[in-house]
């Protein structure tokens, strides 16, 4: 066993070097990486958290909003079955109106086309009567002057009919 | 055994193999570092990074055993310059070795300087009445198999430890040497210089009795045809069992070091 004193030194000052420039060179690069590495894990593991959460909110919110399209669909097709059986019923009532509207004119003309062919009637009753009159009595009636007695005749006739 | 290539410059001896072995045990420890480090990525690591990510968790997880790990982290970088060299240090005695041989004192010299073991030990050999000596010097071994370097650092942890203790946790630090009685005092004292001298002796006896047996089992060889053949699977298991001892040691070194730290920075009032 040889113990020479330099050695001590030698291995003092190479060990001693040796330290500082790992530390300088190699490890402590290699430890910041290390450390930026964590770091980035730590960061990215809350990024996913996040991102998790927001995720089952946005889905919540597809939810209401999926439930909602539902609700307003379900209004929609409720209010047009109520307005096109209310549109029916208009049609129907229009059309009841629009008959009963045909009726009555319809009778109104039967009226008044009645009352004109009465009318024509009397008239030619009337001129009728006064040529049988005529012939009857062989006396030149003015057609004219009578007229108005045969009115009142027959106007007595229309009244007592 | 192999004598050590000691020269003498101007009075001061200088280990030759010594300093040839630490300046390649660094300049591994470092290029291997370097070179890990040299695309640093933060996503996509390559092989020798993770490689090298995995050294310093290793040395963190320890860390983190024997103190809490926010006063430990200025020691990280120390615990993997520590198990790195020691490893490195130890594996390199393994492979092979540089041995020269010399038949005369008058040879043994290296750059020109008289290499000063060989010619003491040629000198014993001839005043021993050996007339025919051949001495051996070993060039390539471990670092960590020589007593000054492995004491070397087990003193750098040593006064790092001592020193830790006195400046960051001054007042437990000495009432740590008159617990439980003041009578205990000199125990103390002697365990933590034995702590010391034992943090050293250590590794330097582990990898140093691997390397004889190494060395043991090469002679065997070299008797003759059969001992040549039964050097084989020795020198193998002997290898491998070198390997798993100087990384043991390495990771032991590095722990006890983390646990000294630990006991004397470790403020015993939280408790």
């Amino acid at each position: 066993m040889h113990f020479v004193w330099t050695s001590t030194v030698i291995t003092l000052i190479a060990f001693v070097v040796l330290y500082l420039l790992l530390n300088r060179y190699a490890i402590g690069p290699l430890m910041s990486v290390m450390e930026k590495r964590r770091e980035m894990v730590l960061s990215q593991l809350n990024e996913a958290s996040a991102t998790r959460e927001e995720a089952a909110a946005y889905v919540e919110q597809q939810k209401e909003a999926l439930q909602q399209a539902r609700k307003d669909a379900y209004d929609i097709i409720e209010q047009s079955r109520q307005t096109s059986s209310k549109q029916a019923d208009q049609l129907i009532a229009q059309a009841k109106d629009e008959s009963t509207r045909l009726k009555d004119e319809a009778l109104r003309d039967i009226e008044s086309e009645k009352n004109k062919a009465m009318a024509a009637l009397r008239g030619e009753v009337g001129r009728v009567s006064v040529q049988i009159a005529s012939k009857l009595i062989e006396k030149e009636i003015d057609e004219k002057s009578n007229e108005g007695l045969v009115d009142q005749y027959l106007k007595d006739v229309g009244t007592k009919s | 055994m192999h004598e050590a290539p000691i020269i003498e410059l101007g009075g001061i001896p200088f280990d030759l193999s010594i300093i040839t072995m630490l300046i390649v045990s660094c300049l591994v420890v470092f290029l291997l570092a370097k070179f890990a480090t040299r695309n640093l990525s933060v996503e996509n690591p390559g092989k020798l990074q993770n490689f090298m990510e995995w050294v310093i968790e290793f040395v963190q997880n320890q860390i983190a055993g024997t103190m809490d790990l926010k006063k430990g982290k200025p020691f990280i970088t120390l615990g993997v310059t520590l198990i790195m060299f020691i490893f490195v240090s130890n594996m390199l005695g393994l492979p092979f070795g540089i041995v020269f041989g010399y038949e005369h004192a008058g040879d043994a010299t290296i750059f020109g300087q008289p290499i000063v073991s060989v010619v003491d030990a040629f000198n014993a050999a001839a005043a021993a009445g050996n007339e025919d000596p051949h001495i051996e010097v070993a060039f390539w071994k471990s670092p960590t198999a020589d007593v000054s370097v492995t004491m070397t650092l087990a003193a750098i942890v040593f006064f790092m430890v001592h020193y830790l203790g006195i400046k960051k946790n001054t007042k437990s630090y000495f009432k740590h040497y008159l617990e439980p009685y003041p009578v205990f005092l000199p125990i103390n004292l002697i365990e933590q210089f034995s702590s010391l001298l034992t943090h050293g002796m250590r590794l330097y006896g582990n990898i140093f009795a691997g390397e004889v047996l190494i060395s043991v089992i090469l002679k065997l060889a070299a008797v003759n045809v059969v001992g040549a053949i039964a050097s084989i699977p020795l020198m193998m298991v002997w290898q491998g069992f070198s390997i798993f001892v100087g990384a043991i040691q390495a990771f032991v070194f590095m722990i006890l070091a983390m646990v000294y730290i630990s006991q004397k920075i470790d403020t015993h009032e939280e408790h």
